[in-house]
C-alpha cells in the first residue's frame, strides 16, 4: 500500500469524497455542518489548532436546542476541508476572508445576529477577526486563546509543551521521523505524521484534559505556515479591540496550569468589556469532555441569551 | 572464498533491507589479530539513544568487519521502540594514512505510541573518507537511511476516530540522509569516538524534528 493514497492513513477530504457535507467559500471546498433553525441567531464555531478540526467541538450543537443556528466548518486546509499548498498561504487574512465568506453564506438578513465561539486557535481567530472588523459580530466567546499578540502565544505554547528530554513523550514525538518522511506536497503523510507528533502520550496531561480528543485530520501545512507567519510578523491583533464595546465571555480552565488566571487576565485585557469565567474540573478542552461541558455550557448559554 | 560468499550475501541481503549510522572504526589500529569489537554508545539520533554493538573482524585480505547493533531511545517503556542493524563494514581503499570505507546494514526497527505501532524493514549505507593514525582518526561521513517497508498496526484510540484506516504493509515510507564528521582517539585496545552531523529528509528540503545526530562511543578490541 502507499502511504500517500487518500483514505489509507487519514480520511478523504471533501474534494476526494463527495458524500461529505461541504460548502464552497472563496474557491475552497470546506467541510461544514449546521444545526438548528437557519433564521435563528447564528453561532459560528471556530476550532483550534489551527491544524485541528471541529469534531471535538460538536457538543456545541446543543445550542441549536436553545434557539440558535449553529455552524461548524473545518478551516481551509484542515480536517475534512480541501487542502492547499504551502505557497497558497501568505497571511491570516485568508482565515478572515473565509470566515467572512462563511458568514455571508449562512446569514439570511443583515439583522440576523452573529456570534463567534472560538476555542484555542479559534479564539485567537475570533479575537483577530473582531480586531479587523469591530462591527461585524454581536458577541463572542473566547475559550483559552493562546494570545492575541505573538509574545503571549509564544510564552503559552512554551509553557504547555515542556518535555522531559529523556522522557517517553519526547521520544514518541521524534523517533518516528526515521519511519516516515513526507515531501512538502505529500499532505497525507505530513498530516498523519503531525497527528503522531502531537500524540506524545502526555499531551492531554500537560493541559489538564480528561482524555484523548476526537479528531478527523490535522492540517500540518496550515499549522506550520501560520505559526511561521505569526512569528515572523510578530502579530498583534489588539489595536482595534477597544472599539468592540460589547461584553465578551472569556473562558479559562482550572486544570490547564500553563494557562491560568494571570494569562487569562493578560490576554483578555485588550477587550474593554470582559466577563472572565473559570471552568472548574476541566482542562484546555473544556468544551469537549463531560465535566467541562457541564460546567461551561450554562454560562455560555446565559451569555448568548443576554445578547440575543 | 567462503568468507567472500558470506560477505556478498550479507551485502546483498541488507542492501535490500536497510542503511543508517555507520560503526566507527580506526582502521589504522585494527590489527589482524583483533577479532572482536565490542561497542557501547549513546547520543542523539531521532531521540536520546543508548546502544550496544558487536563487530567480528574477518580474516580476509580486504579489511572487513561484520557488525550487529542494537539501540533503544530513552523513555519509560523499555522495548516499545528499538532499532537493530546487521551489516558489513569494509575498508575499500587506503593511501598512506587515508582510507575510504563503506558500511552497509539491514535494519529492523519498531516504534509505538498511543495511536499506532510501526515495524520497519530498511537499509542504510554510509561512506566514510578520512585520516586514520595510530592515535587518532578523523573522517567525514555521508549516509542514506531508507525505510523500505513498514507495517502499520493502529490502536483503538486511532481506529475509534478513523475506523477505515488501513493496517498492513506500506512501501516505501521514508528516507533520510545524514552527513557529518567523526573524530576518535585510540589507546591500548580501545577507541573513544565522537560523531555528529546533520539529518535531513531525502528531498534535502524537509528535516526531522531533531535535525542533527550526535554519538559518543567506545570500542574495545579483543583477540
Amino acid at each position: 500500500m502507499r502511504i500517500d493514497e487518500p483514505g489509507n492513513l487519514v480520511p478523504k477530504t471533501v474534494d476526494q469524497n463527495s458524500c461529505l457535507p461541504s460548502i464552497v467559500i472563496n474557491g475552497a471546498k470546506l467541510h461544514a455542518e449546521t444545526f438548528g433553525n437557519p433564521n435563528d441567531p447564528i453561532i459560528f464555531v471556530l476550532h483550534g489548532g489551527p491544524a485541528s478540526d471541529y469534531r471535538y467541538l460538536l457538543n456545541c450543537k446543543e445550542f441549536a436546542d436553545n434557539g440558535y443556528f449553529v455552524v461548524f466548518y473545518d478551516q481551509r486546509g484542515t480536517g475534512l476541508s480541501q487542502r492547499f499548498p504551502r505557497s497558497y498561504y501568505t497571511g491570516i487574512q485568508t482565515s478572515f476572508d473565509d470566515l467572512n465568506g462563511v458568514i455571508t453564506h449562512y446569514r439570511k438578513s443583515p439583522t440576523q445576529k452573529i456570534f463567534l465561539l472560538g476555542h484555542s486557535w479559534g479564539a485567537m481567530l475570533a479575537g483577530a477577526y473582531i480586531n479587523q472588523y469591530p462591527t461585524a459580530v454581536n458577541g463572542a466567546v473566547l475559550a483559552e486563546p493562546g494570545g492575541l499578540k505573538w509574545k503571549d502565544v509564544d510564552e503559552y505554547v512554551k509553557r504547555s509543551r515542556k518535555m522531559d528530554i529523556t522522557g517517553e513523550a519526547l521520544n514518541n514525538a521524534t523517533y518516528m521521523d526515521q519511519f516516515l518522511t513526507g515531501k512538502e506536497d505529500e499532505h497525507a503523510i505530513l498530516d498523519y505524521k503531525y497527528k503522531l507528533l502531537a500524540s506524545t502520550g502526555d499531551e492531554n496531561d500537560n493541559v489538564g484534559n480528561e482524555g484523548l480528543l476526537p479528531f478527523w485530520r490535522p492540517g500540518f501545512v496550515l499549522q506550520d505556515v501560520y505559526f511561521n507567519i505569526l512569528k515572523k510578523e510578530n502579530s498583534d491583533w489588539t489595536p482595534h479591540l477597544k472599539q468592540f464595546t460589547t461584553k465578551i465571555l472569556f473562558i479559562y480552565s482550572e486544570r490547564n496550569k500553563p494557562y491560568g488566571l494571570d494569562h487569562a487576565k493578560q490576554v483578555s485585557s485588550a477587550f474593554p468589556n470582559v466577563q472572565l469565567f473559570e471552568t472548574k474540573g476541566a482542562g484546555h478542552d473544556m468544551l469537549s469532555f463531560p465535566t467541562g461541558w457541564k460546567n461551561t455550557h450554562p454560562t455560555i448559554l446565559d451569555y448568548f441569551n443576554t445578547l440575543k | 572464498m567462503k568468507h567472500k560468499i558470506i560477505i556478498v550475501i550479507t551485502v546483498l541481503l541488507y542492501s535490500l533491507c536497510n542503511y543508517c549510522q555507520a560503526q566507527s572504526i580506526n582502521w589504522k589500529t585494527l590489527k589482524d589479530e583483533d577479532r572482536h569489537i565490542v561497542n557501547l554508545n549513546l547520543g542523539i539520533d531521532y531521540g536520546i539513544i543508548y546502544g550496544i554493538g558487536y563487530g567480528y573482524h574477518l580474516k580476509t585480505k580486504l579489511p572487513v568487519v561484520l557488525n550487529a547493533e542494537f539501540s533503544i531511545p530513552s523513555g519509560n517503556k523499555l522495548l516499545d521502540d528499538y532499532k537493530t542493524k546487521v551489516g558489513v563494514h569494509a575498508k575499500l581503499l587506503e593511501m598512506n594514512n587515508f582510507a575510504v570505507s563503506v558500511n552497509v546494514n539491514g535494519v529492523l526497527r519498531r516504534y509505538e505510541n498511543t495511536l499506532v505501532r510501526h515495524l520497519n524493514l530498511g537499509s542504510t549505507a554510509n561512506i566514510m573518507i578520512g585520516y586514520y593514525g595510530p592515535k587518532w582518526y578523523v573522517n567525514g561521513e555521508f549516509g542514506f537511511d531508507k525505510a523500505i517497508a513498514t507495517h502499520f498496526k493502529h490502536k483503538d484510540a486511532y481506529k475509534s476516530n478513523f475506523p477505515e484506516v488501513k493496517d498492513g504493509w506500506y512501501e516505501p515510507t521514508g528516507g533520510n540522509v545524514q552527513y557529518g564528521m567523526q573524530v576518535g582517539y585510540s589507546f591500548s585496545k580501545s577507541d573513544i569516538f565522537l560523531k555528529g552531523g546533520k539529518t535531513s529528509a531525502e528531498d534535502f528540503k524537509t528535516s526531522p524534528t531533531i535535525p542533527i545526530y550526535v554519538q559518543l562511543g567506545y570500542n574495545l578490541k579483543l583477540k
